[in-house]
């Protein structure tokens, strides 16, 4: 008796015999479907693909409010100001990974703590997307996925070089790191939202209710 | 799987009647049909965004077999369990033995139509797991009792009110207010606990990549990601046309599919999922299983229904189709709605059961003109009617009365004189222009009149047309 697997790829070959492609004809062919790709995607409002990326991030269509610093070092005091006039007391939970946990905290104004239940996280983005204003986190032993979503209000750093124009740079980048595929490649583009009811926006469905983004010009080891 | 009593025509004529559904489904329907109306213009290039889409898909379902292999392979290496199913019934029990094995309770899932279509929510309940819808449309859809009616908003069936009732009646903390951000609230108070106590997470595929074994979910909300990530087993429940050959045609597809859906750019949330927690990862589940169904996909690429295997699930059909905008989902009793839904469940569920949907549609083609793989929905709408003539399947009053048309229709010396005498009738019961009663018209005349036809014929005008025009 044939399984199931056997079957479903049986009944496959038998309906497709006459338009599949041979083995390495099937590779080129999906190839040729990504050439002149620019003509089938948005261009970025300007060459400035840093610039392009926060304009994006801070338009309407992806929400967020964001920040630019000229160094890593001069994060704490970047998040200080941001979380500054928040009635509650700002407790922050950090990405437990070495370029933050290496910074000097305590002249910012804010505290660290460890549940970042409905909390404050600051977390570390490998990469930005100008296209759609998307940060990306690559799962890994210093970035935990839950923290992202768990939190009330994200607060990401972005190195300026790890910004690239479009998805698809992304991708090649990704590639070229030698990391495509890691557990998770979470593409984070806003606070979480949902229209369930009545098709109307609402921010805080399940995840972050705010994102801030801070676009950092040096001092990022790669 | 939804077992379904009264047939489409009372079902339709039932939501015809419901006021409260009509105003539900214009809010949310007409939304997107604005909203995305405005996301294709910023987007100039999605004319040629959107025959490359076709592109890759025809070229995915052409070589569909090659692509499996590759898939799984991969997802083989990622330390993935790939399971493969011919049926619905095959699907449930191969995701209620993955349960049962993990010593499931409680069980998270972030919406899967697919989940839907092999009936997976009664599956869990018959097995006696406690299932969490985690997407709030689905979360109230499971708190009423029902199913959804839409692919993409399944409450879409469901006013701000409504919901507000139901919240306060099966939340335990019930919502600050009845507005929509106190409604939302609320949800998420109910659900964060369960979110972090499950034993199992399931989730479904927006795209399965070939050339990594990776499995692309895109949420708002970001409900797919805490389905999946504190549970101990994720499981995908995938069809097997969500296949393509890398990231980079998965990209080219979202932009399609975001803008087509909700008139967004990007969803908040678009994670690739890629086997279980790495050894120095610092969350993730331990057991990844992913289960590539068929359900009727095999037949429908052996059948002359490949192209509806194009279809990435946005729901803009539905949003334009002047029918589902009248009837929202529930009347057509099926798991996929409107106009993609009434060519796929006489796949799934047999044409016997479903000829009536095919016919569900006045063929304006806006379903088409709006689809984002450029699926042509209305002929293969005429490719069903045509089908269900064929077996026999329509009722005899229609196939007596289209009999009686074609024969004189087939002869002009005896349709001509009819006509004319049909014209006369027809016009004894003209007022003002309009009928607003006639024998044998109850059907039409019931909810809407007509204008009289004029007082001869095409052909007789015509005629005496030609006459003129030669003395």
């Amino acid at each position: 008796m044939m399984t199931a697997r056997e079957q479903i790829l049986q009944a496959v070959r038998d309906a497709s015999r006459r338009q599949e492609s041979a083995g390495d004809n099937v590779a080129l062919e999906a190839g040729r479907l990504l050439e002149g790709i620019e003509s089938c995607r948005p261009a970025l409002p300007s060459v400035d693909v840093v610039g392009s990326f926060m304009a994006r991030a801070a338009g309407p269509k992806v929400g967020a409010s964001i920040d630019r610093i000229a160094s890593l070092s001069l994060l704490p005091s970047a998040v200080g100001r941001y979380l500054a006039g928040r009635s509650k007391s700002a407790e922050i939970v950090l990405q437990p990974t070495a370029p933050l946990l290496g910074l000097d905290w305590s002249g910012a104004g804010v505290s660290r703590g460890e549940n970042v239940d409905d909390g404050i996280a600051v977390g570390l983005a490998r990469w930005g997307i100008a296209e759609t204003g998307s940060v990306v986190f690559h799962s890994s032993r210093d970035t935990p996925i839950l923290q992202a979503f768990l939190c009330a209000l994200h607060i990401v750093a972005v190195p300026a070089r790890g910004i690239v124009a479009h998805l698809d740079d992304y991708a090649l980048a990704a590639r070229y790191a030698g990391d495509p595929a890691p557990r998770n490649a979470c593409l984070i583009t806003g606070a979480s939202g949902t229209t369930d009811i009545e098709g109307s926006l609402v921010k805080g469905a399940h995840g972050p209710r705010e994102l801030h983004i801070i676009v950092v010009d040096n001092g990022i080891p790669s | 799987m939804r077992v379904d009593v009264p047939p489409f025509k009372s079902r339709a004529k039932a939501a015809l009647g419901d006021a409260v559904l009509k105003t539900a489904i214009d809010r949310t329907a007409g939304n997107a049909e604005k909203k995305r109306a405005i996301a294709v213009g910023d987007f100039p290039q999605f004319p040629a965004a959107r025959v490359r889409g076709r592109q890759i898909k025809d070229h995915v379902v052409a070589n569909l077999g090659h692509y499996l292999v590759e898939f799984e392979q991969n997802a083989i290496r990622s330390g993935a369990k790939v399971h493969w199913a011919r049926t619905s019934e095959e699907a449930s029990r191969i995701v209620i033995d993955i349960c049962r094995a993990a010593g499931a309770k409680r069980v998270t899932r972030s919406k899967s139509m697919l989940g839907e279509e092999i009936g997976l929510p009664h599956a869990l309940e018959t097995a006696g797991i406690e299932r969490v819808e985690t997407d709030l449309a689905e979360h109230i859809v499971q708190l009423a009792g029902e199913t959804p009616s839409h692919i993409v908003w399944p409450a879409m069936h469901k006013t701000r009110e409504q919901v507000a009732t139901l919240f306060n009646a099966k939340h335990a903390v019930r919502p600050d207010s009845d507005a929509i951000p106190d409604l939302v609230a609320s949800a998420r108070r109910d659900l964060r606990k369960k979110f972090l106590t499950a034993d199992v997470g399931i989730s479904g595929a927006n795209f399965l990549i070939a050339d990594t074994g990776a499995v692309c979910t895109v949420t708002n909300e970001g409900n797919a990601e805490l389905t999946t990530t504190p549970p101990r087993v994720h499981i995908v429940t995938a069809g097997i046309e969500k296949l393509v050959p890398s990231v980079d045609h998965a990209f080219a597809l979202l932009r399609l599919l975001v803008r087509s859906a909700t008139g967004g750019d990007f969803t908040q949330y678009t994670t690739f999922h890629c086997g279980p927690k790495r050894p120095d990862d610092a969350d993730g589940p331990e057991e990844f299983h992913i289960v590539l169904v068929d359900n009727g996909r095999t037949r429908m690429l052996g059948e002359g229904l490949a192209e509806m295997l194009r279809c990435i699930r946005c729901g803009a059909c539905m949003n334009h189709c002047v029918v589902y905008r009248q009837i929202g989902g529930h009347a057509y009793g099926a798991t996929y709605p409107g106009p993609m839904g009434s060519v796929l469940t006489p796949v799934i569920d047999g044409l016997a059961k479903s000829h009536d949907l095919p016919n569900a549609c006045t063929l304006n083609g806006r379903c088409a003109e709006v689809c984002p793989v450029e699926i042509p929905l209305p002929t293969l709408l005429r490719g069903w009617r045509d089908k269900s003539w064929k077996e026999g399947l329509e009722p005899l009053t229609v196939r007596a009365g289209i009999g009686i048309w074609a024969y004189f229709a087939c002869h002009p010396r005896l349709y001509r004189p009819a006509t004319a005498i049909s014209v006369r009738w027809m016009r004894l019961f003209s007022k003002g222009g309009r009928i607003s009663w006639m024998p044998l018209a109850g059907g039409w005349t019931e909810y809407r009149d007509f204008p009289a036809p004029q007082r001869s014929t095409f052909i007789s005008s015509y005629r005496a047309m030609r006459k003129g025009s030669q003395q």
